[in-house]
């Protein structure tokens, strides 16, 4: 469903990440692996159009979507949630989740799958997105995002700032995503939750792809376990 | 001290649809349009000659407002193009100093083309009695024109999807973009709207008072005052900040002289900078 093919991207004129290539297929969950600045947020950033990559193609559901703008790519069914989230904090919770299906009107069937998915969203209908806690607004991201009907969501480290038990609960709601049959792609630090999820993953490492397995694979892997499991 | 407040009413009503062109403008795009008075004076001064050639008031309007219109979008299309590629300060400031030369331009242009033009619409009719004040037609038109305005726009960005797209942008660009909202088009939509809104401005001037070619820099500094007081980016911020500076401006002018009405709104901006830098219904901007 997605194949990267020699992705290099980078700022001003620097690459970041040099020649990736991956891919992701139908209703598979894949987590890329990396710690801080490895170029998970650059390569996910390029994927989805909001920089251009200077080197390397893109190809989703068949098509070429290289160098396409982030808003072309996200109404093709590729939805990006980013680390940092990029709400509207002066609109309603449930404006944001409008503006998620942008430019359709958003269906009613697919807002209540959202609504059941994250009941604190519905709590908090009225509320401006400004005002709600951390975990809350990691949920109103995803929400948004879902609200496109993607095929394919990318997440940026869903569970940065959570606290452990919000953490296991975002990755609970993405279980059930996946039983909705959604296409996963998940950048992380929280391996051990990530690996459980996911079906295959990479290891990311100074902009290039060091390692890549099945989840059982890399959770044996003597690397991995020093790296980023804690084991001794 | 009612028709002192009743005048401010009016007053402050043109200063707010002449500060939402611009407060949008900049949300949208970090753009601060100095050449937003200037654009204003240009839909007039085609108007104005369209009724030297003969056409009728409505027909001489409608195309300065789509002279204006057109400007604007031009100036999006164009001359904004590498302002848009740029982010966070260099796109204020490269903004601002484009948009400063543009008004230098347009000024420059109708006053050695057309130096004695000016737009001036008589509104026949007698007075009309508002709370024992005698209003002149004019003015009354103006504001109905203004508050019609005003209300189409907060209906179009409260309830509209296309208005929530607009609202998004102004909000968080990048975050517009994932949800599938061309920033690109929204400005080439926003960026016309403000340049009739502008022309629409210097139309119910000339209602109660002739526009000459030279009322651009006097209409950018307003704009500039509305725009800062409401909030940049709020549209509701921007009518509200209108109307109290020109009750503000009425006041002052008929208690103390109406040399000091720009120092005292001036002030006003000033002091609400101080106290609220955001404005007064602000969107915080990172």
């Amino acid at each position: 469903m997605l194949e990267v093919v020699d992705l290099s991207a980078g700022y001003l004129g620097e690459d970041i990440v040099h020649g990736v290539s991956f891919s992701v297929a139908e209703r598979e969950v894949v987590v890329v692996i990396g710690s801080n600045g490895a170029g998970k947020t650059t390569l996910f950033r390029a994927v989805c159009g909001l920089m251009r990559a200077t080197r390397g193609t893109v190809t989703f559901d068949g098509r070429s979507i290289t160098g396409r703008r982030a808003h072309e790519v996200a109404r093709r069914g590729l939805a990006y949630v980013p680390a940092d989230r990029h709400l509207f904090p002066e609109m309603a919770v449930s404006e944001n989740l409008d503006l998620g299906a942008y430019p359709r009107r958003p269906r009613r069937e697919r807002r209540e799958l959202v609504l059941d998915l994250f009941p604190r969203l519905a709590e908090r209908h009225r509320q401006r997105a400004g005002t709600l806690s951390g975990g809350e607004q990691q949920m109103l991201t995803v929400g948004r995002a879902l609200m496109s009907e993607p095929r394919l969501l990318l997440l940026d480290e869903p569970t940065t700032g959570l606290a452990p038990k919000l953490a296991a609960e975002a990755y609970a709601a993405l279980a059930a995503l996946r039983q909705h049959g959604l296409t996963i792609l998940v950048a992380e630090q929280q391996v051990p939750l990530a690996l459980q999820l996911g079906d295959r993953g990479y290891v990311l490492e100074d902009g290039r792809i060091q390692l890549a397995g099945t989840s059982a694979e890399l959770e044996q892997d003597p690397e991995v376990q020093r790296a980023y499991l804690g084991v001794a | 001290m009612t028709a002192v407040a009743l005048d401010g009413i009016v007053l402050g009503l043109q200063f707010g649809l002449l500060g939402v062109g611009l407060t949008l403008v900049y949300g949208l795009g970090g753009v601060l349009n100095l050449a937003h008075g200037q654009l204003a004076v240009l839909g007039a001064i085609v108007a104005a000659l369209r009724m030297d050639a003969g056409a009728s008031a409505v027909v001489a309007v409608l195309t300065g407002l789509a002279a204006a219109g057109t400007a604007a979008l031009l100036l999006d299309l164009t001359l904004l193009r590498p302002v848009y590629r740029r982010r966070g300060e260099a796109r204020v400031l490269l903004g601002l100093l484009l948009m400063l030369g543009v008004a230098f331009v347009i000024d420059g242009v109708l006053v050695w083309r057309y130096p004695i033009e000016a737009l001036s619409l008589r509104i026949g009719g007698d007075p009309v009695d508002v709370l024992g004040v005698g209003m002149r037609t004019g003015s009354l038109l103006a504001s109905a024109i203004a508050v019609g305005t005003g209300v189409a726009l907060v209906v179009f960005f409260r309830f509209t999807t296309l208005g929530k797209a607009v609202r998004s942008v102004i909000q968080d660009e990048e975050g517009a973009q994932l949800c599938g909202v061309s920033p690109a088009t929204v400005r080439a939509l926003v960026l016309p709207l403000s340049g009739v809104l502008a022309a629409l401005v210097a139309v119910t001037r000339s209602m109660t008072s002739p526009v000459t070619v030279n009322a651009g820099i006097d209409l950018t500094t307003l704009a500039l005052i509305v725009a800062v007081v409401g909030g940049l980016g709020s549209v509701s911020g921007a009518f509200l900040a209108g109307v109290l500076l020109g009750i503000v401006n009425t006041v002052s002018a008929h208690y103390i002289g109406s040399y000091v009405t720009t120092i005292v709104l001036l002030g006003a901006a000033a002091v609400t900078i101080v106290l609220r830098p955001s404005g007064l219904l602000g969107v915080g901007r990172e």
